[in-house]
């Protein structure tokens, strides 16, 4: 077994000599992260799986809305050197068009992650024959929804029954309602706010 | 166009008759529930099933809720944040209604909730959590909506997820107010305390929930999360309107409240408490005077042929006087001192109150058409008969501004002075109305007591002793112990970093006295303070005696009311009971009912307690009064704020003794 602080180094050294990496972050022993322009991700993957690391452990994204950019994250892991490497890179976020070249040449088991990020973010990655297809949500009608203006309030009123509420829930005591009674007075108190007038 | 469908298209859901239906029964074990349902709801009960070990679900799975109902404090918080409206808080009014809870708890709709866990992570007492069970079945809608106890199905389950440092979303540190440093403050009576600025002020808003949690605790019930709100929208304008709906002295309470609210605050369950006072001081230190315009609709005038006399010039009088004046009356208020405020004035040092802030609320009281007579006693200058004859209702908030006395061997002594004797001199001479060499401060002395007037004692004996003598000594005693003084905890704080030394637990036996000169008091341990029935009866340890040295005794163990003004007409058809006048909730006194009271005399001292009794007691003065009394006609606008100052006008709090 190799000491573990060795793998951090060599995996520096590997990725940051034949790679312009935008950033390099060593997480922990076992952990690190290289942000690289989306150009390098395939030929860096490929450099990661002949050095060993030949499992594909993840693929999301991340919605920078206000930066109208996706982030597509991949980790891959190595059985003899065990380090987490995330490979991160940013895209255009464009709802309709955003998309990325597949990895399946690569690490063929993407073909399913692909299919998931598609399904929860939009993002398109020609080459994969499947990519289109619905993988976890059952018949879903909406915009993907781990898309940060995603409204899942709107979603659920507009797609699950609203239930009344039975009386076992609500016990009185044979009260008057405290509640309807904050409730009046807050609405109440929010008018103060402009002197009354609507 | 519509389209119009053929009378056979339901037949072609008969196909679906010998399909392989989609529904995955579930047949296999995985959880005790799982294998309890199963075992109770099948007809084949298999061998391999009773005897089966269920799996556990996954550490930190997020399963069906658990809440603990006794730390669960009805916030509301995880209804709010729930985004997709699963959670709903169900009114359970046979829950104790105690301070700082609200009787309600969360109902959870399983069709809707999406296990995201945000309720968990925002939860304020930790009360609400998710456990390992993840499979329920029912062929019943209406059984995947329930309210989450501390068990689930009745039986204890394990904890799944697990919130933590990171995830947790609320902010549980307070943003600190800059307060000057014990060695520069202790020299002057500069108010410790500077104030928000505005970004600070935004920051602390942002910690509000906006669960209302506050709001019954407080005697006048505030507009708080409301107004916590406008600050953090930066709607100065908006929050004094929400301000001066149920509190007149919001700059006075914003530097003095006991703050109920404070201590009922429901992200003080597990972090400091939301700054409300503070924050309600930003508001007025914000406000310009012009804005101060916008507050009442309209000016108000006497529209009501009925005039009000209010007695004494402090919380509940001028309570009592603004609610009086907004509905329409004729009000004078009789203040005895040359500054309106009572005790505000006469008994806060300056550094806590300083005037700027009571006359900014006392100017708008008197700008709205109060009529504050100062240097005017009643019984003195004006005799209340007189007041009977003039005015057709009496308001009295006279307070308890007269010290009381301790019956120990040499209190007799010139220099065992009363806490209410010293601090009106001392306001007074930060005023520069008297010197420092008209008040006498010895170089040592000692403060028998341990409320907060003891500390503002001990506190301006401090820094008299500093300007007088360049070096402070003040001692405070006091019979119940430091961690259980009735002071607030700031000032016992504050009190040590200013030098003030403590011997608390103990009880003052004698003011020793050689010579004419006191030498000390003579203190026992005190063993305990009240007996078994509850009164109060405190038990000394003889053989635990000290003498603590001091030239010089000041004597704070509270304040007595002062009813001389009273003529015994009057005095013969009321009853004072251990010094508060007997009345109804709104103070009005039974046999005498032209006669209201309020404040100290009816409630115990408390300002903001004050405050309320002012405002139950107008509307109360107002119903007395309104039937027979003249109108002029009442515009829409004044009918409308008539209407809401009896509609806000508050309810006892549980602490008043209000109903449980």
């Amino acid at each position: 077994m190799m000491n573990s602080m060795n793998n951090v180094e060599f995996l520096n050294e590997l990725v940051n000599s034949k790679f312009n990496v935008v950033k390099t972050e060593i997480i922990n022993a076992e952990q690190m992260s290289f942000i690289v322009d989306s150009r390098d991700v395939h030929t860096l993957l490929t450099l990661l799986k002949t050095s060993g690391w030949k499992q594909l452990s993840y693929l999301s994204a991340i919605d920078w809305i206000k930066e109208d950019e996706f982030e597509l994250v991949y980790i891959v892991f190595n059985w003899d050197r065990p380090v987490h490497i995330q490979v991160r890179t940013r895209i255009k976020r464009d709802r309709e068009n955003a998309s990325f070249e597949t990895i399946i040449p690569i690490y063929p088991g993407a073909k399913y992650y692909e299919r998931e990020v598609h399904e929860f973010f939009g993002i398109k990655f020609p080459g994969n024959p499947d990519f289109h297809k619905q993988l976890i949500l059952e018949n879903w009608d909406d915009m993907p929804p781990l898309l940060k203006d995603f409204d899942p309030r709107a979603y659920s009123d507009s797609h699950f029954e609203k239930r009344d509420y039975p009386e076992k829930h609500i016990n009185l005591n044979n009260q008057e309602s405290k509640q309807e009674k904050r409730q009046k007075r807050n609405l109440k108190s929010l008018l103060l706010r402009n002197g009354g007038k609507k | 166009m519509k389209k119009v469908n053929s009378i056979f298209t339901p037949w072609r859901l008969l196909k679906y008759l010998f399909k392989k239906p989609i529904t995955i029964p579930f047949t296999k074990i995985f959880t005790q529930k799982n294998a309890n349902y199963l075992n109770q709801n099948s007809i084949i009960k298999l061998n391999s099933r009773l005897d089966s070990e269920p799996r556990e679900g996954a550490d930190n799975i997020r399963g069906f809720h658990t809440n603990d109902w006794e730390e669960c404090i009805g916030c509301g918080t995880c209804a709010d944040i729930c985004p997709t409206e699963a959670i709903f808080m169900a009114e359970r009014l046979e829950l104790p209604n105690e301070d700082g809870k609200l009787q309600q708890r969360p109902t959870i709709d399983y069709g809707r909730c999406c296990f995201c866990a945000l309720c968990v992570d925002t939860c304020t007492t930790d009360s609400l959590k998710m456990s390992k069970e993840y499979i329920y079945s029912n062929s019943d809608p209406d059984a995947f909506l329930f309210m989450p106890t501390d068990t689930f199905e009745g039986q204890k389950v394990k904890e799944g997820y697990v919130k933590d440092e990171v995830s947790d979303l609320l902010d549980l540190k307070r943003v600190e107010n800059p307060h000057e440093l014990p060695e520069e403050r202790k020299s002057s009576f500069v108010e410790i305390v500077r104030g928000y600025s505005k970004e600070f002020a935004r920051l602390e808003a942002a910690r509000c929930v906006e669960c209302g949690v506050c709001t019954s605790a407080c005697p006048v019930h505030m507009h708080i999360p409301q107004y916590i709100k406008a600050i953090w929208e930066d709607d100065i304008d908006g929050a004094l309107r929400q301000v001066y709906e149920t509190n007149p002295l919001p700059g006075v309470c914003g530097r003095v409240c006991t703050h109920n609210c404070e201590t009922s605050c429901a992200i003080a369950v597990r972090g400091e408490a939301i700054a409300i006072r503070w924050l309600k001081r930003y508001i007025i230190d914000s406000a310009p005077d012009d804005m101060y315009e916008n507050i009442i609709l309209e000016p108000v005038s006497d529209v009501i042929d009925a005039k009000v006399a209010i007695v004494g010039s402090g919380p509940a009088g001028l309570g009592a006087a603004y609610y009086l004046r907004v509905m329409g009356y004729k009000v004078d208020v009789y203040e005895e001192l040359s500054l309106a405020g009572g005790v505000m004035r006469y008994g806060i040092p300056a550094y806590r109150l300083p005037d700027t802030a009571i006359d900014k609320d006392i100017n708008f009281i008197k700008h709205i058409g109060v009529n504050i007579k100062t240097n005017t006693r009643v019984g003195r200058d004006i005799t209340m008969d007189q007041l009977e004859q003039d005015y057709d209702a009496v308001f009295l908030g006279t307070g308890f501004m007269k010290p009381r006395g301790l019956n120990i061997p040499g209190a007799d002594h010139n220099r065992v002075v009363g806490a209410m004797e010293f601090l009106p001199k001392v306001r007074e001479f930060e005023r520069g109305n008297l010197s420092l060499e008209d008040i006498d401060v010895a170089e040592n002395v000692v403060v028998i007591g341990g409320g907060d007037v003891a500390f503002d004692v001990a506190r301006s004996a401090t820094r008299l002793q500093m300007l007088k003598y360049g070096k402070s000594s003040v001692k405070l005693t006091s019979l119940e112990n430091e961690d259980s003084l009735p002071a607030t905890f700031d000032e016992y704080v504050e009190g040590a970093e200013e030098g003030v030394e403590f011997f608390c637990g103990n009880g003052p036996q004698e003011v020793v006295v050689e010579n004419g000169k006191i030498l000390g008091l003579k203190l026992w341990k005190c063993l305990c303070i009240f007996d078994e029935k509850g009164g109060f009866n405190p038990e000394f340890d003889k053989e635990c005696e000290q003498i603590i040295e001091g030239e010089q005794i000041f004597i704070a163990i509270g304040q007595a009311p002062d009813y001389d003004y009273i003529p015994e007409s009057i005095k013969d058809k009321i009853s004072i009971n251990r010094g508060k006048i007997e009345a109804s909730i709104d103070g009005q006194v039974k046999d005498v009912p032209w006669l209201f009271v309020g404040g100290d005399i009816l409630r115990g001292p408390d300002l903001i307690g004050g405050v309320s009794d002012g405002h139950r007691s107008a509307k109360a003065i107002d119903a007395y009064l309104y039937e027979n009394a003249k109108k002029q006609d009442i515009s829409d606008s004044l009918k409308a704020m008539r209407e809401a100052v009896k509609e806000s006008s508050p309810e006892l709090t549980i602490r008043q003794g209000g109903k449980k």
